[in-house]
């Protein structure tokens, strides 16, 4: 994320952000980009109004506009009661507020969030992330994050990356549904003659039960598996109703991308990372290209010129026997 | 960079830093005032320049330690780095903020030179003066240039606060020492301007110091870009 704010320098590949690049035109790629740090770094010692119109100020918000723009920002983020206060006598979850206003101050089109609900209370979470849902309509928006069910809840596509490298692009339903490998059931019943296996041996279909946990109140709660991706509820449920098996909670168990994402991550064969030893080998191999890159390139300089002296040469010859034959 | 600049001073007088220096400097140049100048009855308004120039080698790191450090300290370089504005109007900006202080500052104290005029009856010595105070800019601002570039070294106020001080002792010590010295102390430079003189070779020597630290900060943080 540093890296594509323009932060550091990529020491390879490059960035582009709607058609500049971050690192050749900095400046005009730097405007379309609104980013909030992880850490909500602030002033403190301004006010949160004062603030804003400092970000403005850098990023190039036209005097005329500035004051609505400043305003239109503290209304969005809903922190016009504490504008005047100093910001280091916020707290937590204002100040983040003071930092994402900051970001969305001049209207950019891309909006780059890092971890923006840490450290916030739930009433304030979910104020947030409405925000940034509401944002997402006129918005490009990066948001990063740790919690997988923020993710699956606000955003379209889902980037994993795990140790520098991209492990999956997709939407989070798609990513869910690719990982959920077996339809599996729930189901939570009262079974005091512990009937239950002999039972579902009778259906035909289900793979595997498994006891998940026994409850307080005397029911059992088990995981049921089927072989293929038929739904069992309407079986299960008669059969286990003539058993007198009384059913008190059937339901789907849902893959979350909780789930998806470790599945990716534990596939993913970890590479073994790469000693001193071998990026010094590569380091070196890198040099020694270049070196014979560079000589030639000044070969080819060098016979260049010499077939110019050459011609020159010839020319001169031929206007010196010209002038003889005159 | 006008955004910058106005920030920085707001950021001076919110926080004690600003009031602190002016008013240090201030008692200090009373101090100054009224033992070598008011008490001998002397009208030489300049002579107390000397005294403040030596009490600003040890003040002006009030100004400076916090320029870049604090900043990457709180992480607010972030916000700055990622902004639109280019690193040298940063640099720039800030330098300027700190110039700003240091005007303010001059003006104040431009009261003991009233002082004086109302006891010779007069305006005094108004090019020795000028001279003086164009001499004395000239040296804070390279003062402000070479504080600025040691506090983009470090993310320690202190540290950046106390190297400042003690290399700007240094360098006001080191001509003692040998005379090819002379052209890194900005205080040595400065000797000629409260005399009266309007030295070219002084001036040329403290702007290249100038120049020289500013561009030197430029490289420094365009150089962490890359090494982070």
């Amino acid at each position: 994320m540093s890296i594509i704010t323009g932060f550091i320098e990529p020491t390879q590949g490059k960035v582009e952000i709607n058609g500049y690049d971050v690192s050749k035109k900095a400046r005009k790629a730097k405007r379309e980009i609104g980013y909030m740090p992880e850490t909500t770094p602030l002033y403190s010692e301004l006010t949160p109004k004062e603030f804003i119109k400092y970000m403005a100020e850098l990023k190039g918000v036209p005097r005329k506009e500035r004051k609505q723009e400043v305003e239109r920002v503290m209304k969005a983020v809903n922190i016009e009661d504490v504008k005047g206060r100093i910001i280091r006598n916020l707290s937590r979850g204002y100040k983040q507020r003071v930092s994402l206003a900051g970001a969305l101050v001049g209207n950019p089109k891309v909006l780059i969030l890092d971890e923006p609900t840490v450290g916030l209370d739930p009433k304030q979470v979910t104020q947030i992330r409405d925000l940034i849902k509401s944002l997402g309509k006129n918005h490009t928006v990066l948001l990063s994050s740790h919690i997988l069910s923020e993710v699956s809840q606000i955003c379209k596509k889902v980037i994993i990356i795990n140790k520098g490298k991209l492990v999956a692009i997709d939407s989070p339903k798609n990513l869910e549904e690719k990982t959920e490998k077996e339809n599996k059931l729930l189901v939570t019943v009262e079974d005091p003659e512990d009937k239950i296996e002999n039972v579902v041996k009778g259906i035909s279909n289900i793979d595997k039960i498994k006891l998940v946990k026994e409850l307080s109140d005397g029911t059992k709660q088990y995981s049921i598996s089927s072989k293929d991706n038929t739904d069992m509820r309407k079986e299960i449920f008669a059969s286990f109703a003539k058993n007198d098996i009384t059913i008190f909670e059937l339901k789907k168990a849902e893959i979350s991308l909780e789930d998806a994402f470790l599945d990716l991550i534990n596939n993913q064969q970890s590479e073994p990372e790469k000693t001193k030893e071998e990026i010094k080998k590569e380091k070196k191999e890198m040099k020694a290209k270049q070196k014979q890159e560079k000589q030639n390139k000044k070969l080819e300089k060098n016979k260049q010129k010499e077939e110019q002296k050459n011609k020159k040469a010839k020319k001169t010859e031929k206007n010196k026997k010209k002038g003889g034959d005159k | 960079m006008w955004a910058i600049i106005k920030k920085e001073v707001k950021t001076y007088f919110l926080s004690p830093i600003g009031y602190v220096f002016i008013g240090s400097f201030l008692l200090m140049s009373s101090l100054f005032f009224y033992l070598y100048i008011f008490n001998y009855g002397s009208l030489e308004y300049s002579y107390l320049f000397y005294y403040t120039a030596e009490l600003l080698t040890f003040t002006i790191a009030l100004l400076t330690m916090g320029m870049f450090s604090s900043e990457r300290k709180n992480g607010t370089e972030t916000l700055l780095l990622t902004s639109s504005r280019s690193i040298t109007s940063i640099v720039l900006g800030k330098f300027l903020a700190a110039l700003v202080v240091i005007l303010i500052t001059e003006v104040f104290s431009l009261m003991y030179y009233a002082i004086v005029c109302i006891f010779a009856g007069g305006i005094t010595e108004l090019t020795i003066v000028l001279s003086t105070l164009v001499g004395f800019i000239l040296l804070s601002m390279a003062y402000i240039a070479f504080g600025m570039f040691i506090s983009s070294l470090t993310e320690n106020q202190i540290i950046a606060g106390v190297a400042t001080i003690i290399l700007l002792i240094v360098s006001w010590f080191l001509p003692n020492l040998s005379s090819s010295f002379n052209v890194i102390s900005p205080l040595y430079q400065f000797q000629d301007y409260p005399q009266g003189i309007f030295p070219i070779n002084e001036t040329i020597t403290l702007l290249t110091q100038i120049g020289l630290f500013i561009l030197l900060t430029i490289v420094v943080m365009q150089r962490r870009k890359n090494l982070k």
